[in-house]
């Protein structure tokens, strides 16, 4: 289960896909991790395919429309190939059609990787987890966490505020110059309250006796094991045999220069 | 040690700023998706996310203005990245790059001045260079590369005007409208406010 994973690993884990990816403007390298990471999801995530597909399927709309803004505007260096079509004042050619696939294809692994780490990572064990493994300061992360716990207090006050507006007769905003008042008059309170609570919030947490010193105990401890570092060697370890096999195979293309 | 010089209080004012943002942050996202889809037909979808793109430097812009320390800017930025994660924004851990990269531009700009001037020139130019930060990014990582070189460049420069307008002038507004109403006193922006009235007083 992937959710049982520790979670900045899981975040690096997927990071290192997302920046490798960027060099290949080739279709073979994207589609085929993209049906590992795809398979994997399916097998061992334990997310349920239904919510998956949920949160998946816009992009699929997001990335053919990026695809086919790619498609116009390709650069003179990645529009080799034979003239296709044209619409309106763009000429459209294999190369520009290639390199639209590619940048979608590698759009969608991004979001692949992406809700793996979204749909089964809790967030404050995430944030327990920068702390303890990648030392980000505890002054940091119990901030993150206080002001991340003020968030359903943030819309309760807006309602009040709204009512108070009401009650004292502020009418509704017709017109975009009100828009843009009303906008002022709702964010500066609510920005100002926010300021307010941080200020009680760090003089209480300075009262309690935190010092935000790493040398701390913890409630929970987050821990690194060896199957956290397998789930690592499978993504990455998938990714490296992707980019080989696209070199042998002749297909790897790398910022438009073709290397395999 | 990191944030030797930090009080309590205005790291965690600095983090609930990031927290705050992180949802601005989303919703403009949501808006540009829209945007974009509107004016995929028309070919000019590259450019929907650029006229807004500024709205995503503001934290930096305005937690360096309040704290005025050094880091102020990139780690606003970085928070409010990490943020949009915790609450499951669709493009997952590589926002926290971006959010970095993005706020290194606006604090390179700062650490030009030495962490000293926060002026209004000086938070445009900082607007500025997170936008072109964070386009040498996005250069890199959408594949922007493949582009044409004039749409490259008429983009870049579409971006760099919303930092500077959205990011910088906007920003600065909401600090000054945020000091009037008295809860920055105890911060640098605030205290700074607090000077010449005490010395009208007197």
């Amino acid at each position: 289960m992937v959710s049982s994973i520790n979670p900045s690993l899981k975040g690096i884990t997927v990071l290192i896909p997302g920046v490798l990816l960027s060099f290949s403007f080739d279709i073979y390298t994207p589609l085929v991790f993209l049906i590992f990471m795809m398979l994997f999801t399916f097998l061992f995530s334990g997310i349920p395919l239904k919510k998956w597909l949920l949160f998946f399927t816009p992009f699929i709309i997001v990335a053919l429309g990026f695809a086919w803004m790619t498609m116009l505007y390709t650069s003179e260096s990645f529009a080799g190939g034979e003239h296709l079509f044209s619409i309106w004042r763009f000429d459209v050619t294999t190369g520009a059609v290639m390199t639209g696939i590619s940048l979608a294809l590698r759009s969608l692994c991004f979001i692949t990787l992406s809700l793996l780490f979204i749909l089964t990572t809790d967030s404050t064990k995430f944030m327990l987890s920068l702390m303890q493994q990648l030392k980000m300061p505890p002054k940091l992360t119990y901030g993150i966490l206080a002001g991340y716990r003020f968030l359903p207090a943030f819309r309760h006050e807006f309602h009040i505020l709204k009512q108070a507006h009401r009650i004292r007769g502020v009418g509704r905003a017709r017109g975009i110059k009100d828009r843009l008042e009303q906008m002022r008059r709702y964010a500066i309170p609510l920005m100002a309250n926010a300021i307010r609570k941080a200020e009680r919030v760090a003089n209480a947490m300075e009262s309690k006796g935190f010092t935000g010193s790493h040398n701390r105990t913890h409630y929970h401890y987050m821990k690194i094991n060896k199957k956290d570092w397998m789930f690592f060697s499978v993504i990455n370890g998938a990714l490296v045999l992707t980019f080989v096999s696209s070199y042998f195979l002749g297909y790897l293309n790398i910022f438009g220069i073709r290397v395999g | 040690m990191l944030f030797k010089e930090w009080k309590l209080k205005e790291i965690v004012l600095m983090s609930i700023l990031g927290v705050v943002f992180a949802f601005i942050y989303l919703g403009f996202f949501l808006f540009g998706q829209t945007l974009r889809n509107f004016l995929i037909p028309f070919g000019l979808a590259p450019f929907a996310y650029e006229f807004i793109f500024g709205i995503w430097f503001i934290v930096s812009i305005i937690a360096a203005y309040i704290i005025r320390k050094r880091g102020a800017a990139f780690w606003s930025e970085l928070i409010a990245g990490t943020v949009q994660v915790l609450v499951g924004s669709p493009a997952g851990p590589m926002l926290i790059i971006s959010a970095a990269i993005q706020g290194l531009g606006a604090e390179a700009v700062f650490a030009a001045t030495k962490w000293k001037n926060y002026t209004l020139p000086v938070l445009v130019a900082a607007g500025m260079s997170a936008a072109v930060f964070s386009y040498a990014w996005g250069w890199f990582n959408s594949g922007l590369a493949a582009l044409a070189p004039g749409l490259i460049i008429a983009t870049l420069l579409v971006r760099i005007v919303s930092g500077a307008l959205l990011a910088g002038v906007l920003g600065k507004w909401i600090g000054d409208q945020l000091a009037k109403t008295g809860v920055l006193r105890g911060y640098a922006l605030g205290k700074e406010r607090q000077k010449p009235r005490e010395r009208k007083a007197s």
